[in-house]
């Protein structure tokens, strides 16, 4: 298991390289990337998917596909004419426009599985921790919410059952109410259930709801000076340098007031994961696939407009999307390392018992 | 959240603060909106180290009274409280929950309400992290109430993929975490398995008894923990006041009877038996039949009489219900493999198993929920496999296990409606609604609304809302399940009269007291396949499900009360004191 925080960048990385790049090619190596990732990583024990990306692509290609050949009539290769005098879809439908909403489609497919593979391998608690002491709460809220996921659809499950065996049937959006109603009133029986259940477990007693008045104050300072910064930035050319060093100290006050924020909010962290060598080699990865494509960007470009033309494809820079990867050699490695450290305890056992 | 405060009433029980850990004198409160008190002049003195039970009938402010302890009430619920509180040393009243949850750990009804994150670990250090609680010594609170609840191998589980005892040991190892003097228990077993129920009494005894915990626990099945119990409460549906004493004394003042008590108190058995091996003494005293010469060990009259009369009117409908030779898989995993069951009209089959044996799976199959690999199943010779749920709903009565899954609408009377709506049977109701709703005991109820009700009420709207459509066949899961004993009896009466009337009834249970009362055949499934289909005096030779008269008075195939009593007096052998 990688920290939270790896995966995090990880997946923001694979967000990333995928935008960067519309080439069949570099998208088809990414998304097996994140296909392998997520089969050795989130596989066993782990929150369901709810939607596996094969489907999500299934939905996604198509639909971006006709979506931009109805509404971008660039392109030589014509398919067929809609009537012009259609708004919007009407014109002509290029083979180099559907190409590039299926292209759309992909990568979109990439950042969706890429983040669902970061929702099944990140425990709830890492969830909470990844967020700032600060919106400790917020956290809290967000893992409750995870939580609730899985309840809702068994309960869900199990109302459209409860109504089945009255003679319900669901014909249209009507028949729908027998069943929302009580996963509505059930969710919300729940909620206060857990709320009372929090409250009995003796949260919320320590944080100090005290603000001080000066935190308060350093974040309105704080967005001021930024907006200020911001507003130079954009209207004159010459302030473009100050504007910068204005910005970054609006951002520091604002940091310094969720840091201020946090050290009131009194709570410990159960069981402190460790940095590992394999959480330094996943982020060394992300970084060597986010250099390439920064680089790289010119070899990543790929357009299919004006007329369509076969990707090109450089192996270096395959190379260096597949450090993405890593996560996975990681997993692999470990597992390799225990099968062996069992074997090994077997042996010895067995010498044992032998002598 | 209100104070008043009412003239002071001398106590009954003699206070005395140092040795007791709670102190309650005249507690009173309401709920806001009502005016009719959830507690009324309470006076109560619990010591260090005790095991409480708390009883009483549904609705009679159990669950409230343990709110008072750690706070909850009033301060979660708001309302009007008066009257004096102390537990160990801390007015719950005015220091509220968040403080009170350091003295006393609290467990809920049920067990996936109360849970924040899904690993167990985690789930147990959160109340830990909250706290501030330094991470060594968070190390060491968890690893120490991991082993004490005995759930070291499930640390790193995911909570969902638990089964409900186990469950329901996290919530507890969490809440003892934070290293409470007292811990109290909302019917914690009322949504669970008899194993599991078992598994998490005997955790809390174990709690108390090594470690000198103060248990107090509100639960409906006392014949489960009586054996254990150092004081009783018993709090009265009529004035909501509590009484409370060793579990003996309370026992002989209050119409509290689980089977075992309800015998000594007939046959005036003194001082009364709380567990079985205290009974057996009177038992043996009292008579026994000598059963190869009276019965052979097995009674040969019906079991009950009403039951059994019933057949006079099956004629204008006689439904015969048959399943043969189903199977169904689940992922390629067999899980029902070659069921054959026959009913006749009017009768009653329990159908008992362990948890995961496929008795819930059979009863989806039948209703349709589920659809079977081959096999048939059929109403006369109507087959019911491959008909839709909602068709197959108005011949079969399904009542799934949580019976408020049923009710949405907003009056107890439209319930009713919403089933014959869904049927067009709205014009010409098989049964009319308001006869059904007074057979019910549901008449006053009418325009209340059904998720307000107790959970017996509950289930008597849910009940109403299957069998309105008159079907033939009823399928009942779990239904005794959080039932106090008032609700059960009204349960065993209403299927007596559905009997009667010629509907067969299939029922999943645990519950060996009900079987005995109400059942004419029990069929037992294992592994997906039925492994004995007897009369339920098949009970009496097994030690997993043998009730408290059958355990009593071995070899006499009596299982109820009324059994024994009947066994007793035919013997000539009146039952003397």
């Amino acid at each position: 298991m990688l920290d939270a925080r790896v995966w995090f960048i990880w997946a923001l990385t694979t967000l990333v390289a995928a935008s960067a790049t519309r080439s069949p090619m570099y998208i088809i190596v990414l998304l097996l990337t994140t296909m392998v990732v997520g089969g050795t990583c989130a596989a066993g024990e782990g929150r369901r998917a709810p939607l596996s990306p094969l489907r999500f692509a299934m939905v996604a290609v198509p639909l971006s596909a006709l979506f931009n050949a109805l509404t971008v009539h660039l392109g030589d290769t014509v398919l067929l004419h809609l009537p012009s005098w259609i708004p919007l879809v009407g014109g002509a439908i290029t083979l180099e426009a559907v190409t590039f909403g299926a292209l759309n489609g992909l990568t979109l497919t990439v950042i969706f599985a890429a983040f669902s593979v970061f929702n099944q391998v990140t425990p709830v608690r890492d969830l909470i921790k990844l967020t700032p002491r600060a919106f400790h709460e917020g956290g809290v809220v967000l893992s409750i919410a995870l939580t609730f996921i899985p309840q809702t659809t068994r309960s869900l499950q199990r109302i459209r059952e409860a109504q089945a065996v009255r003679g319900h049937r669901v014909r249209g959006i009507r028949d729908w109410l027998p069943i929302v109603v009580p996963l509505l009133v059930s969710g919300l029986e729940r909620a206060m259930g857990l709320a009372e259940a929090m409250v009995a477990r003796g949260y919320g007693a320590v944080t100090s709801q005290k603000q001080p008045v000066r935190t308060q104050a350093l974040i309105i300072v704080g967005l001021l000076t930024l907006l200020a910064g911001w507003l130079a930035y954009l209207f004159n050319a010459a302030w473009r340098a100050p504007a910068v060093a204005v910005i970054a100290a609006g951002a520091a006050a604002i940091g310094l007031a969720i840091w201020l924020t946090g050290r009131g909010v009194h709570h410990t962290v159960y069981r402190a994961r460790s940095w590992t060598f394999g959480d330094s080699f996943a982020l060394l990865g992300c970084a060597v696939t986010l250099a390439a494509a920064w680089r790289g960007r010119a070899a990543l470009y790929y357009s299919p407009y004006p007329a369509l033309t076969l990707p090109s494809f450089d192996p270096l820079m395959g190379m260096a999307l597949l450090g993405l990867l890593v996560p996975a050699i990681v997993t692999v490695a470990r597992e390799d390392a225990e099968m062996h450290r069992h074997r090994d305890g077997d042996q010895d056992h067995d010498s044992s018992s032998h002598q | 959240m209100e104070r008043y405060t009412t003239e002071a009433q001398p106590c009954p029980e003699q206070f005395s603060p140092r040795s007791s850990s709670i102190t309650i004198e005249n507690l009173g409160y309401s709920y806001p909106g009502t005016q009719k008190p959830a507690l009324s002049e309470v006076c109560l003195n619990v010591a260090d180290g005790e095991f409480v039970l708390v009883a009483g009938p549904s609705g009679a402010g159990k669950s409230t009274l343990l709110r008072c302890l750690n706070g909850l009430v009033p301060h979660f619920t708001g309302g009007r409280i008066s009257g004096n509180l102390s537990v160990a040393g801390h007015n719950p009243l005015e220091e509220g929950p968040q403080i009170l949850s350091q003295v006393v750990g609290f467990v809920f009804q049920d067990p996936e309400a109360q849970f924040v994150v899904d690993r167990v670990e985690d789930e147990i250090a959160f109340a830990l992290e909250n706290a501030a609680i330094p991470p060594a010594e968070m190390r060491l609170r968890v690893e120490e109430v991991l082993h004490l609840m005995g759930l070291a191998n499930l640390r790193d589980r995911r909570v969902e993929t638990l089964s409900g005892g186990e469950k329901q040991k996290v919530a507890i190892a969490a809440a003892l975490a934070l290293r409470p003097q007292i811990l109290a228990l909302d019917e914690p077993t009322s949504q669970l398995d008899p194993q599991s129920a078992e598994d998490v009494l005997q955790a809390l005894v174990r709690l108390n008894q090594d470690l000198g915990l103060t248990v107090l626990l509100a639960e409906h099945r006392l014949e489960r923990v009586l054996p254990y119990v150092d004081r009783l409460i018993y709090l009265s549906e009529d004035d909501h006041s509590a009484c409370s004493g060793p579990p003996r004394d309370v026992l002989s003042q209050v119409d509290l009877n689980p089977p075992l008590v309800a015998l000594g108190k007939a046959l005036d058995w003194n001082p009364l038996p709380l567990t079985i091996k205290e009974g057996r003494r009177f038992a043996s005293r009292a008579s026994r039949p000598d059963s190869r010469s009276q019965t052979g060990g097995l009674r040969k009259t019906p079991r009950t009489t009403t039951s059994r009369d019933g057949r006079g009117n099956t004629k204008s409908r006689p439904s015969r219900f048959a399943i043969h030779d189903l199977h169904f898989a689940y992922n390629g995993k067999p899980i029902l493999q070659g069921i054959d069951l026959e009913m006749e009209p009017g009768e009653l089959v329990a159908l008992m198993g362990r948890n995961g044996s496929g008795k819930t799976t059979l009863l989806k199959c039948v209703v349709g929920l589920l659809k079977p690999k081959h096999g048939g199943i059929r109403m006369d010779d109507d087959s019911l496999v491959g008909k839709e749920t909602a068709e197959i709903s108005r011949q079969v009565g399904y009542l799934p296990q949580d019976p408020g899954d049923l009710l949405f609408a907003d009056t107890v009377g439209e319930e009713l409606a919403v089933t014959l709506r869904n049927h067009d049977l709205l014009e010409a109701p098989p049964v009319p609604p308001d006869d059904l709703l007074s057979r019910l005991d549901l008449e006053k109820l009418k325009a209340a609304y059904p998720r307000d009700l107790s959970a017996g009420q509950r289930q008597r709207v849910a009940l109403g809302a299957i069998t309105v459509t008159r079907p033939h066949l009823l399928l009942l899961d779990e239904p005794t399940r959080g039932l106090d004993y008032e609700a059960k009896r009204e349960l065993i009466r209403l299927l007596r009269e559905w009997q009667e009337e010629g509907t067969s009834i299939l029922l999943v249970t645990h519950d060996v007291e009900l079987v005995a009362q109400a059942a004419d055949r029990v069929a037992l499934l294992s592994q997906g396949e039925i492994i004995a289909d007897a009369p339920p005096e098949l009970l009496t030779t097994s030690p997993l499900f043998a009730p408290q008269i059958a355990r009593l008075f071995p070899g006499t195939g009596w299982l109820t009360v009324d059994d024994a009593l009947d066994g007793l007096v035919e013997n000539g052998k009146t039952p003397e004191a």
